[in-house]
């Protein structure tokens, strides 16, 4: 029976969702349920948060560290790991400098072990070399918020939602993504505000409304540019704001001035009434609020398409107030965090600048050691270096690049490459299986710390059950690691003592304590001395920057058109069942049960047309690789569209995703490529990709 | 059975936590209630809450061993609890029992728990926020059948304790007790009609089951309320009278011996995969018909004849917990206006 409740939060996505851990008197984790008065889920969870008792309990937990040899894993001593991780790093800085190591932390860790892992790089290891995985989910999101407004994160709250009269949900997915969210969208639609939705698939929440805007990939720049077109013609743009709050405005109206939604038509898919009509909605609503996901980010025009939503947001005056804004969906729980923690090359914790000499001055006198002053290489930059024997050792925790990064073959091969590969992980991913070392991390249930959701919300995770064998959070194997070099700059008691001194120099965190965050139900930064109950609303007086920016930013074509040979566009989407790589949610009967191991979603037109049939076995094939799998028909996606989830080893998406990349953050082209499919023989079961591999 | 009056609620419990363990609603800091045990030492007031999960758990386990095969002989799963009381348990998940006693009549690890158990059953006398028992005939006050002792908040702190069958009287034996004049019967009844009175509207629940049942309801409403349905088994799981589960053989390879572990699990119909067969011919792949499936199970009249009474006892766990915003209330209500 149930002995204990402890309170938590989901660790699946980044709503936050607040949760309960039953534990028996043994200190085995039952079941969960709903935190019934949480500020976001009021009572509810989706299928990923009912089902964490299963990715916990599983039975593929990693228990003890394991080193690789030849082909096999064998248990060794935490000592022993430690060790010979110690040594061979140190024994590679020697030789080839500190820019040849480095860190990818992990966007599900906590905010504790997320400082932890940037300050172990840049003070023990002395490299900027730290990134996490939102270089492939969120980066844009960054990188064009930054220059238009002044900060990259979600500028209102979940709350909002329930305060405004018009939702605009631009290429996001939030009922299967961020399931409690969607929910919000539902349940605020069926109150009667408007919904708007543009994207290229038929989403469950375009289903609920007639405003469906299905613009073909890749073309929102255009679209949103022909919104701006009207607004500003029409005159219903906020003549008020644009003046008090903004800077350049005259050079956007004569940027758009000719983009008509007419000239639009044969680009975007949709026609100029359609965009007419949606301009007038959303300049017309009294509070507007746009959400966006990976449908925005997940080009090569990724941070361009970004800074034309802060434009259309902008130029009517829907920011800094209730039920209004320009909010970005981030998919793992704790993204904002990873990124508020300075888990990037370019930045310290709280986004400050790692090339200001000031920023690098304090850094080092907080640490009591010199940091470098060198620039650091992005997680693609170290796969890349990797490649060319550049860069030779990478610990990295909690991801698995191997299923989830764009070109897999080309991953695979960088991370063999390495002299030092260290992987902290629950459970064997694919990538853990390329380690040389593999380290049993502590799941969320078995630990203290915090996460920020998407709302910038920091919330107090607390552990419920003992660490599973000798798993272990990743601050204390830092520091321990840390130590073991030789260096006592990881020095902590307890998570809370991580969390003070990463508060004392992250500005945003400035006021915040473990108490203040558990009595509030947590804080949003932020929190400083000035604001000591948080924020809801960001920029409400004045942007960071001042005024903030209309950036003039071009339609820019996806980077793989259809040809003869590849005839169909490929977009990756997810399924509310599982998340990120699935190496957590795929351990539940019930969740593994919903989808077969990788399917491909084609509309029943293209279908026929290449002799196919529901559930038939197919391949698809890229420029860059082959995958086999299953075909779902799905009215969802049109007619030359067909969409892959990328949860799945078995069938893996970014065998065939494109790597053309954003220019100003990297970021891969995920949401398009050009593809074949074909049927397979009717009886063959579709090959796995370690099967293709091994050529069986 | 025995009417008594109970001057003073803690020596019940101090006599039921000599012979049983004893488990009851309490609410944490966060105003969150849920089952917890309770000792001599910690023993904390009697509350009329609902507990946000159910009781059915502690007879249908959320997951249970039911068979395992070490390589040479099956072994014996079944429970043993010690005798334990569910001190303080309301009417509408005691209903829920009845109907969960019905289903797993012949299930040996259902019962094994379910036999050792004591049911003391707490009358509500102001409505909850989301219920609607009265409409289902499943409360507000404790149904004699359903529970083994009854009791009634009388003013001053003051109870009326009610034994429904030998297993109460058993029970209580030993307690020094007052026996009471059979007219505070009368004023319990008053009590519980006034209660009953101050319940929401709840026309729209009972048009929504004649409509459903009067097959008003078209396979297109249901297919528009289903893209509502992210599928995430909160109703289901919350649910007192749910009772779907699954199995699974967990295999766990040592050097020596191979151990193979039968284990069930809570299912959700609301699952795609649910009713899928190997062959992938699903009867139920559609979303509308497994919300149908659902709320049939909870108002259709073939389950009502069934088991003599609905599958919804009308708690209201539903609503609170539907992501989708298609629980109880706003379903009846969308079959009522549109469907
Ligand atoms: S919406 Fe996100 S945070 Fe909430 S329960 Fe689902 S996965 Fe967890
Ligand atoms: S259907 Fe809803 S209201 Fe009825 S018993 Fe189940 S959870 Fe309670
Ligand atoms: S609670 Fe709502 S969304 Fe969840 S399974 Fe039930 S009906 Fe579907």
């Amino acid at each position: 029976m149930c002995a204990d409740l402890v309170k938590t939060i989901c660790p699946f996505c980044g709503v936050g969702c607040g949760i309960c851990l039953k534990v028996d008197e043994q200190g085995q984790l039952l079941s969960v349920e709903p935190q019934q008065n949480h500020p976001i889920s009021q009572g509810k969870l989706c299928d990923k948060g009912w089902s964490t008792a299963y990715a916990i309990n599983s039975d593929q937990r990693l228990t003890q560290p394991l080193k690789r040899i030849n082909k096999s894993f064998y248990p060794i001593s935490w000592q022993e790991a430690l060790t010979t991780i110690a040594d061979e790093l140190t024994a590679i800085i020697d030789e080839s400098g500190s820019q040849a190591v480095g860190v990818i932390s992990s966007a599900r860790a906590s905010n504790e072990d997320n400082y932890a892992a940037q300050k172990f790089a840049r003070a023990v290891l002395k490299t900027n070399n730290i990134d996490h995985c939102a270089r492939i989910c969120h980066s844009p999101t960054v990188a064009g918020l930054k220059q238009s407004l002044g900060s990259g994160a979600m500028t209102n709250s979940a709350k909002d939602i329930l305060e405004t009269d018009l939702m605009l949900v631009f290429g996001a997915d939030p009922t299967e993504n961020h399931s409690i969210l969607g929910g919000h969208i539902m349940q605020a639609h069926a109150q009667g505000t408007e919904l708007i939705v543009v994207d290229p698939r038929v989403t469950r929440l375009a289903k609920l409304t007639p405003m469906h805007l299905q613009l073909k990939l890749g073309s929102n720049i255009a679209l949103i540019n022909a919104l701006l077109h009207v607004i500003i013609k029409e005159q219903w743009f906020d003549q008020r704001f644009v003046e008090s709050r903004t800077q350049g405005f005259e050079q956007l109206a004569k940027h758009v001035k000719d983009i008509t939604p007419e000239s639009v038509e044969s680009t975007t898919g949709v026609s100029a009434e359609l965009i007419r009509t949606t301009a007038r909605a959303y300049s017309h609503a009294k509070r507007a609020m746009i959400f966006y996901g990976m449908g925005i980010t997940q080009y090569v025009s990724g941070t361009n398409n970004v800074i034309s939503l802060a434009n259309l947001a902008l130029t009517c005056g829907h920011i800094g107030k209730a039920g209004t804004g320009v909010n970005p969906l981030r998919g793992q729980n704790n993204v904002q965090g990873a990124c508020d923690m300075g888990c990037l090359p370019n930045v310290y914790p709280g986004y400050q600048a790692v090339a200001e000499l000031e920023n690098q001055e304090k850094f080092s006198k907080a640490w009591g050691t010199k940091v470098t002053q060198q620039a650091g290489l992005t997680s693609l930059g170290m796969t890349k270096a990797a490649q060319s024997g550049d860069f030779r050792a990478l610990l990295l925790f909690g991801e698995d690049p191997v299923v989830t990064d764009p070109d897999q073959n080309h991953v695979q091969s960088s991370l063999k490459n390495l002299d030092l590969f260290v992987v902290a992980e629950l459970t064997m991913t694919e990538t853990a299986k390329l380690a040389d070392i593999i380290l049993p991390a502590a799941s969320f249930a078995e630990k203290d710390g915090t996460f920020t959701n998407c709302e910038r919300r920091v919330q107090k995770v607390n552990q419920a059950i003992a660490p599973l064998g000798e798993a272990k959070g990743d601050w204390q194997w830092l520091q321990a690691l840390a130590k073991e070099m030789g260096s006592k700059l990881l020095n902590w008691q307890s998570s809370e003592d991580v969390f003070n001194e990463m508060a004392a120099l992250t500005p945003p965190y400035q006021a915040m304590t473990y108490q203040k965050i558990t009595d509030n139900s947590g804080l949003q930064w932020p929190c400083t001395n000035e604001t000591p109950n948080g924020t809801t609303i960001l920029h409400q007086q004045s942007f960071p920057i001042g005024r903030a920016r209309f950036i003039c930013v071009n339609q820019v074509d996806i980077d793989e058109s259809t040809d003869d040979n590849y005839p169909l566009l490929l977009t990756t989407n997810r399924l509310h069942f599982h998340y990120g790589c699935g190496s957590m949610t795929r351990n539940s009967p019930l969740l593994e049960r919903e989808t077969p191991p990788g399917v491909l979603f084609i509309n029943p037109i293209d279908a026929k047309a290449l002799n196919i049939n529901h559930q038939a076995p197919v391949s698809i094939k890229s420029r860059r690789g082959y995958v086999e799998t299953r075909a779902m028909f799905s009215d969802d996606v049109p007619v030359g569209l067909v969409s892959m989830p990328y949860h799945f080893k078995e069938a893996p998406s970014n065998q065939l995703t494109n790597t053309a990349q954003d220019p100003v953050t990297k970021m891969p082209e995920l949401k398009a490529c050009a593809v074949v499919v074909a049927a397979l023989a009717k009886d063959q079961v579709p090959k796995t990709i370690q099967q293709l591999q091994e050529g069986k | 059975m025995e009417i008594y009056h109970l001057d003073d609620l803690s020596l019940l419990q101090q006599h039921l936590l000599a012979q049983y363990q004893l488990y009851q609603v309490v609410k944490n800091d966060d105003k969150q209630c849920s089952w917890q045990q309770q000792t001599k030492e910690r023993n904390e007031p009697l509350i009329a809450e609902l507990p946000q999960s159910s009781a059915k758990d502690f007879f249908f386990a959320e997951h249970e061993n039911l068979l395992i095969f070490n390589g040479e002989y099956f072994q014996e799963t079944l429970p043993t609890p010690a005798p334990f009381v569910l001190f303080g348990i309301l009417s509408c998940d005691l209903t829920a029992i009845s109907y969960q006693d019905q289903f797993f009549k012949d299930d040996p690890y259902y019962q094994a728990r379910r036999q050792q158990c004591l049911l003391v059953g707490l009358d509500c006398i102001k409505p909850c926020q989301q219920g609607f028992c009265p409409t289902v005939d499943a409360g507000p006050g404790v149904r004699e059948h359903t529970a083994d002792i009854i009791l009634h908040p009388l003013e001053n702190h003051q109870w009326l304790l009610i034994s429904t069958n030998d297993k109460g009287t058993e029970a209580i034996k030993g307690l020094s007790l007052k026996t009471c004049h059979w007219h505070f019967l009368t004023q319990r009844d008053l009590t519980l009609h006034q209660c009953e009175q101050e319940f929401t509207d709840d026309s729209d629940i009972t048009q929504a089951i004649d409509k459903l049942n009067n097959g008003e309801v078209s396979d297109s409403f249901w297919q528009q309320l289903a893209v509502q349905c992210l599928g995430c088994s909160g109703c289901t799981t919350l649910c007192p009278t749910c009772s779907c589960y699954g199995t699974r053989s967990i295999t766990d390879e040592s050097e020596d011996k191979k151990v193979i572990t039968q284990q069930r699990f809570w299912d959700s119909c609301l699952y795609e995969g649910f009713q899928r067969e190997a062959s992938f011919h699903n009867p139920s792949a559609e979303a509308g018909k497994r919300v149908q499936r659902f709320w049939q199970h909870k108002f259709g009249n073939e389950f009502f004849a069934e088991f003599n009474r609905h599958g919804c006892v009308g708690c209201g766990r539903c609503e609170q917990t539907c992501p989708g915003v298609i629980g109880v209330h706003s379903v009846m209500k969308r079959i009522n206006n549109n469907a």
